[in-house]
């Protein structure tokens, strides 16, 4: 899956927030709050392009002291809420 | 072709009219008349030149978006040369054009009856827009008042009643003013966030070439009650978002954009106002949002006590 264009992650008053800015995005609406484990996987997912939570749980457990059974469950529930607030594809 | 110069909140610009345009030229720009500059070295200060002429025929582009308010439409594409295209319908009525080049430092409006005043007042407003998004300026969708040297901005959605919250400060407030109805400009500076009337204020006539430190930003809604609290943080900044326009499609602009709302959430005072529309909404609004000042006021009159050193 990838992330959705016209998503962008902005630092509003120090919390990391996603934004609906370009064309396709502009009827979002809201703006989503990413805890800094989301929004570190947020700024992989986009460096990535194609991404899975296989491929972030990877990223995940390289960057932070976690095991594998621990990282994956956390990305899928982070991918789940990007689902459900329809900002992935 | 007549060419004048206009500067509104430190950002000149300049409007080139067609020579058969020369003849409404006091009808079309009356209300940029406060901000005329005359200076022979401000052409270099130019941020954007907008060349002005009747429509003759209609530009060809392809619509990316639309947005429509109240009765005015204005449709955006881009045409075949990749300029940013806007029309401006008043209802069913096309009134007019703007073609922006890619950089938005110069732009072309095209003008039709019978309402080419409202095409030019838009045209205008955008380039403004989108010319200073760039820099630390924001046209913004609000009523402003002044109370003892300093601005109180109103937000809110259309109709949540702006204005009538600007006018009953002017009918119950001693010493308050008008600076504009519809869209002042809020530049962050380096000594603090400042308000700046302009030449376009909605149904009201308020042209005013002035600018007051920015006291605060109040968002508006309407209640059964009057209730008034502090926002900050993200509240504050997504009190922001709908009130100040741009194209935030172009990553330039949204960059821009974004940087000056963060600078105006952190270091403005902002508050939401629950309420109605009456004389105590006016009252607690102006208590509150105007306290801080007061003490630092008087403090300043009263320069020797330590206890104000304090506040």
């Amino acid at each position: 899956m990838k992330i959705k264009s016209g998503f962008v992650l902005r630092d509003v008053c120090g919390e990391q927030v996603i934004m609906g800015e370009g064309l396709g995005a502009l009827d979002f609406g809201r703006l989503l709050c990413l805890n800094e484990t989301a929004a570190f996987l947020w700024k992989f997912a986009m460096e990535q392009g194609e991404f899975s939570v296989d491929s972030l749980s990877e990223k995940l457990c390289g960057e932070y002291d976690v095991s594998k059974e621990q990282a994956l469950a956390d990305v899928a529930q982070i991918v789940d809420e990007w689902k459900k607030v329809n900002v992935v594809e | 072709m007549t060419q004048n110069m206009y500067e509104v909140a430190g950002i000149r610009f300049a409007v080139n009219l067609a020579d058969g345009l020369d003849v409404l030229s006091s009808r079309l720009l009356d209300n940029y008349a406060p901000f005329v500059v005359n200076d022979s070295l401000g052409i270099s200060k130019i941020v954007f030149e907008v060349s002005v002429d009747r429509q003759k025929e209609k530009e060809e582009f392809v619509e990316d978006t639309r947005q429509e308010e109240e009765g005015q439409t204005i449709v955006c594409g881009r045409n075949g040369a990749g300029e940013c295209v806007f029309e401006f319908l008043l209802g069913e009525k096309f009134t007019g054009t703007l073609i922006c080049s890619r950089d938005f430092k110069k732009a072309r409006v095209l003008l039709n009856e019978p309402s080419p005043k409202f095409a030019l007042n838009n045209a205008l407003m955008i380039m403004y827009a989108l010319a200073s998004a760039q820099s630390d300026a924001v046209l913004f969708h609000s009523a402003v008042v002044t109370y003892k040297n300093r601005g109180y901005m109103f937000l809110g959605k259309s109709g949540t009643g702006k204005s009538t919250h600007a006018r009953l400060w002017l009918a119950h407030v001693d010493g308050t003013e008008l600076l504009n109805d519809d869209n002042p400009v809020v530049r962050m500076m380096p000594d603090g966030a400042w308000v700046y009337g302009s030449p376009w204020s909605g149904k009201t006539p308020c042209y005013k070439n002035k600018g007051a430190r920015l006291g605060a930003i109040v968002d508006l809604k309407q209640a059964p009650y009057n209730k008034i609290r502090p926002i900050t943080g993200i509240e504050a900044y997504v009190a922001l978002l709908p009130s100040i326009s741009g194209m935030r499609w172009n990553k330039k602009i949204a960059d821009g954009l974004h940087q000056t709302e963060n600078g105006i959430a952190k270091n403005v005072s902002m508050f939401h106002l629950d309420c109605l529309p009456d004389e105590a909404a006016a009252k607690i609004c102006c208590e509150t949002v105007s306290a801080k000042f007061e003490s630092a006021d008087k403090c300043a009159e009263s320069a020797n006590s330590n206890k104000c050193a304090e506040a």
